[in-house]
């Protein structure tokens, strides 16, 4: 009876009992949320009357058939593919060069980190001014350059529109990847940059062959969120252009909210935030799978 | 002197980066920033430098977001602390399990980074009025608390692991139960994760819109995300005030980040981990 | 970063929060959130406390617009802790929220306030299912005008334009001069609007309530050929970069003198006022092409949810419906108020011109009210959309394609029996 306890050594029980307040709370707010909304996705209703029609899977039957469902799967891949080189790739390079000792290193640790602090309903009010066609600084700065023929309408033409958002957000979210790079690189003890310093390493092999790879685990927080945050995207894009013009700009996240109360599809619009929760799961779990494993890797060692 | 000359011309390289980069940080928040300054009348032109120091912009936005900044306030600096707590105790036994159920627990927790919060909305409606603590700030303390699970434990286990696994071993070694190791040992050596994550959550908590409209409606627990909100909807956006209150709500995000950034210090895993 | 200090500031902040829970109060959920609007909402607000002392009435915003105050219904709704009153848009929006079982109907206080007497009947039918009132007008809003900058149609030498031939050319003459012609502005409305004025000149008001009850095709040579009238007049006269802008920042444009005319609702007239750009001085407005002595307006009306407040409501209704609640709202926000017993003296310069537009129109029949709301919300919401995308390209190809995606929208509304004759 008390065999299979006694095999937990105390250690486990500690381990068990830190968990037990964060699991309570995840499977309270995170897991009955979304076994509702998986109820809701086979449902045809409208969010508030009490007539509700099971219809099994049709929603994502049409779903899966919709042009419009698919674009916006595809820009989701599109924001995925973007964040994980442009903010993640901008913030590493700030946080390595500000992490060498520069003058002035503290105002611009200040700069890189400001935009991160902005609400996003204010960021989009920025943004749409920065995008503004003809009078905008984007295209003022542009004109001045002499580069003006090569302004767009920024926020206005489809083919355009997906970029510009893409501008904004890197402007945005790129002081989180520096913070966490930064962070990281301090983290680094001096011992082992010195000891590589000494051996006549310069300061591009110094961060290549010693700093990055102990730098694995902010690059995993920092790649794991960026996918994250594209799959997730919404307050910017709904903000802004609210997907559009005519769902250029739209992501799977915007369209449910549309759909929910937009146009009274609350049945569909969960079964497109199961999709996404799918295709969120498909793209990154495999990606931080494999992200840990080199973690554990690197501590074997 | 060729290696110094090099350097110097990396140097310059570097600087040049540096300040490219600063200047488009800083151009859109520039414009941002005169725009609070500015009349009605000069907000038509955007590019335009204010004539004079409007101060009304920023005399509408306290009248109508002052007290939701002291909730955001009251808000925040708790819900940040219990995220963190739990961050680092969901964190700490998952870096340290052997096996696979560690594992397991954590993946599960991972998925719900991939949640769209706006499904959740309606059941935790429901559950917060049930417990009475609909328009309440602890209610969002709750929340804000339960809503970081999955980010914060993702971030301190992997901070967790990268502090050297021999730190820990030694300490058991040492007789130290693994319930005083975590809180004597193993919290003081992370300050400098811990400060990052309450930097990252700090701002994400100071910043939320979606669950402070959902949950609260007075002006007692309202935050001033939502106030800020309120001055670009609809179909008049009123940019002064908009942009007034959005400066002032720089200022508390940025003082954490100034306060918490001097943790970083350098070395202190390798001190810690002799 | 220790422990106690952790304890000690969370305790600190407990101390803090357990302020005195607010009163109980009825509350009125609404999206103004900013500036004149904000100022209409708070004035009814006070009339109504004003006037009872049984009752106290709060404003909530709900920052955003129609979609998050939907959501926000829901929410509340389900949870059982609806407001007293809310914002609302009219037609479909109340029909859809009454045949879910959610609106109080408001027959008794209609009855009160003689709704049938104070409120014009192009503006009765749209507040109204099946005869029954379930959501009470407090904000009319015209969106059929044009506006122009006086100075450019000066310097370009136009005279105002009368019908489609006169519009044409200034928009010519403007861009000679240069100018661009006529400003637009990126969203599911706005292009929308525009096109009512060439689909109303082409059908006439009755073919507009056909379309708007289903009766009318989209792919009915009627629908054609106002999608041809709308790209040859207005399409090509837009300024170039239109979509990329908000609606604010192409009315900058007009304030700006960069372009000559912008067609929008009557709030365009509140917003350049409050820049320091005086209607009648700076700008004027002229009725669309082919909506000369009509009103197409946009409406927001109070509704009730069912609940503990409806009592409470009520009185809410009766104050901010008499002329003054009506003249406090509307000549703050720069709308018009839909009680016809409304001094006229109250409007400034725009006002007055509006007003005397709306009771033309009324006096004519010729009140439409915005087909958006008369169309099922899907339907309603995807022809703005597919408007807006024809107003970017106005290609065959994409007039073929918007009508077959609008024409199997309408096909399975019929078959849904969503349409609805208001």
């Amino acid at each position: 009876m008390a065999q299979p306890k006694s095999r937990l050594t105390r250690t486990d029980w500690t381990h068990i009992a830190f968990l037990v307040l964060p699991a309570l709370l995840f499977v309270t707010f995170y897991i009955y949320p979304v076994i509702s909304s998986i109820g809701l996705s086979l449902h045809d209703w409208d969010g508030f009357s009490p007539r509700m029609r099971f219809i099994g899977i049709t929603n994502y039957t049409v779903l899966a058939g919709q042009p419009r469902f698919l674009h916006a799967v595809f820009n989701n891949i599109l924001w995925v593919v973007f964040m994980l080189i442009v903010p993640t790739g901008i913030g590493l390079l700030l946080a390595a060069i500000l992490d060498r000792g520069i003058r002035g290193e503290k105002a611009f640790r200040i700069i890189f980190f400001l935009p991160f602090t902005i609400p996003a309903v204010a960021v989009a009010a920025i943004w749409r001014w920065m995008y503004e066609p003809d009078n905008g600084l984007v295209t003022t700065v542009m004109k001045v350059l002499g580069l003006g023929g090569f302004a767009q309408n920024w926020l206005g033409d489809p083919s355009v529109v997906n970029f510009s958002l893409m501008g904004a957000v890197a402007w945005w979210t790129t002081g989180f990847a520096f913070l966490v790079f930064f962070a990281g690189l301090r983290n680094i003890p001096t011992e082992c940059i010195e000891a590589a310093r000494i051996e006549g390493a310069t300061p591009w092999q110094v961060f290549w062959k010693v700093s990055f790879p102990l730098l694995w685990p902010s690059t995993i927080i920092v790649l794991g969120m960026a996918a994250i945050d594209a799959m997730r995207l919404f307050d910017v894009v709904w903000s802004m252009t609210k997907g559009g013009p005519a769902y250029s700009s739209e992501v799977l996240a915007t369209q449910m909210y549309d759909l929910a109360f937009g146009r009274f599809d609350m049945g569909r619009a969960s079964a497109v935030a199961v999709y996404l929760f799918i295709i969120a799961g498909i793209i990154i779990m495999p990606y931080i799978v494999y992200m840990s494993r080199r973690v554990q890797d690197s501590e074997a060692e | 002197m060729s290696s110094s000359s090099i350097e110097q011309r990396q140097t310059i390289l570097t600087r040049t980066v540096l300040i490219g980069m600063a200047v488009i940080f800083v151009a859109p928040l520039l414009v941002a920033f005169l725009t609070s300054f500015k009349t009605p009348s000069e907000i038509t032109r955007v590019l335009s430098i204010p004539s004079q120091l409007y101060w009304e912009n920023y005399a509408i936005a306290f009248q109508r977001a002052g007290r939701t900044f002291l909730n955001s306030i009251l808000i925040t600096v708790p819900a940040v602390m219990l995220s963190l707590l739990i961050g680092a105790i969901a964190g700490y036994p998952l870096a340290y399990m052997r096996g696979s159920s560690g594992k397991v627990v954590y993946f599960i927790l991972l998925t719900g980074m991939l949640v769209p919060f706006q499904i959740v909305q309606i059941p935790l409606f429901f559950l917060i009025q049930k417990i009475g603590l609909y328009d309440t700030i602890p209610g969002m303390w709750l929340v804000h608390t339960a809503y970081a699970v999955p980010f914060c434990t993702f971030f301190m286990r992997n901070f967790f692991a990268s502090v050297p696994r021999s730190m820990y071993e030694a300490a058991l070694i040492d007789g130290c139960s693994p319930n005083l190791y975590f809180w004597k040992l193993l919290l003081p050596a992370s300050t400098s994760g811990l400060a990052a994550l309450a930097i990252i959550q700090s701002r994400a908590i100071w910043n939320d819109l979606l669950f402070a409209i959902t949950l609260t409606t007075s002006d007692s627990a309202r935050p001033a995300t939502v106030a800020i909100s309120g001055f670009a909807s609809s179909l008049q956006v009123e940019y002064g005030p908009l942009m007034a209150s959005t400066v002032v709500s720089i200022i508390p995000v940025m003082a954490a980040y100034l306060l918490f950034q001097k943790s970083f210090v350098r070395g202190l895993l390798g001190g810690a981990g002799k | 970063m220790k422990k106690s200090n952790w304890l000690a500031a969370l305790g600190l902040a407990m101390l803090a929060t357990t302020a005195v829970q607010a009163q109980e109060n009825n509350e009125i959920w609404h999206y103004y959130a900013a500036g004149s609007e904000l100022a209409g909402m708070n004035a009814l607000i006070d009339a109504a406390n004003a006037a009872t002392d049984q009752y106290k009435f709060s404003g909530v915003v709900i920052p955003g617009n129609v979609v998050e105050l939907r959501r926000q219904l829901q929410t509340a709704f389900l949870g059982g802790r609806p407001p007293a009153l809310y914002q609302s848009s009219m037609a479909f929006e109340l029909k859809t929220f009454a045949d879910g079982g959610q609106l109080h109907p408001l027959t008794d206080v209609w009855a009160a306030i003689d709704g049938d007497k104070i409120f014009p009947e192009g503006v009765q039918r749209v507040v109204k299912v099946d005869g029954v009132p379930f959501g009470v007008p407090f904000d009319l809003s015209l969106i059929n005008n044009v506006f122009y900058n006086k100075e450019a149609f000066e310097k370009a030498g136009v005279d105002v334009p009368t019908d489609w031939a006169s519009f044409t050319a200034a928009c010519d003459a403007l861009r000679t001069a240069g100018y661009e012609p006529l400003g637009n502005a990126g969203g599911t409305f706005w292009s929308l609007y525009n096109f009512y004025a060439a689909l109303v000149s082409v059908l006439g008001e009755e073919g507009y309530y056909k379309m708007a009850s289903g009766e009318l095709g989209f792919d009915s040579p009627e629908f054609s050929e106002a999608l041809d009238l709308y790209r040859d007049s207005m399409v090509s006269c837009y300024a170039k970069n239109w979509s990329g802008k908000t609606w604010t920042q192409t009315a900058d444009d007009l304030v700006n003198g960069n372009t000559g005319m912008f067609m929008m609702g009557i709030w365009a007239a509140g917003y350049m006022e409050q820049a320091g750009f005086k209607a009648g001085e700076g700008f004027d407005m002229f009725q669309a092409p082919g909506t000369v002595g009509k009103s197409i307006f946009q409406m927001d009306v109070l509704a009730v949810p069912e609940g503990p407040g409806v009592a409470a409501a009520d009185e809410f209704i009766k104050a901010a419906t008499t002329p003054e609640g009506q003249a406090a709202f509307a000549t703050l926000k720069g709308s018009l108020a839909p009680n016809i017993n409304v001094d006229p003296a109250v409007y400034g310069y725009a006002g007055a011109t509006f007003t005397r537009q709306f009771s033309e129109a009324s006096a004519n029949n010729a009140v439409l009210p915005n087909l958006f709301f008369l169309l099922p919300t899907d339907l309603g919401t995807e022809f703005g959309v597919q408007i807006e995308r024809f107003a970017i390209d106005p290609s065959d190809t994409v007039k073929s394609e918007m009508i077959s995606t609008l024409e199997g929208l309408r096909q399975e509304a019929l078959a849904e029996n969503a349409f609805i004759k208001w």
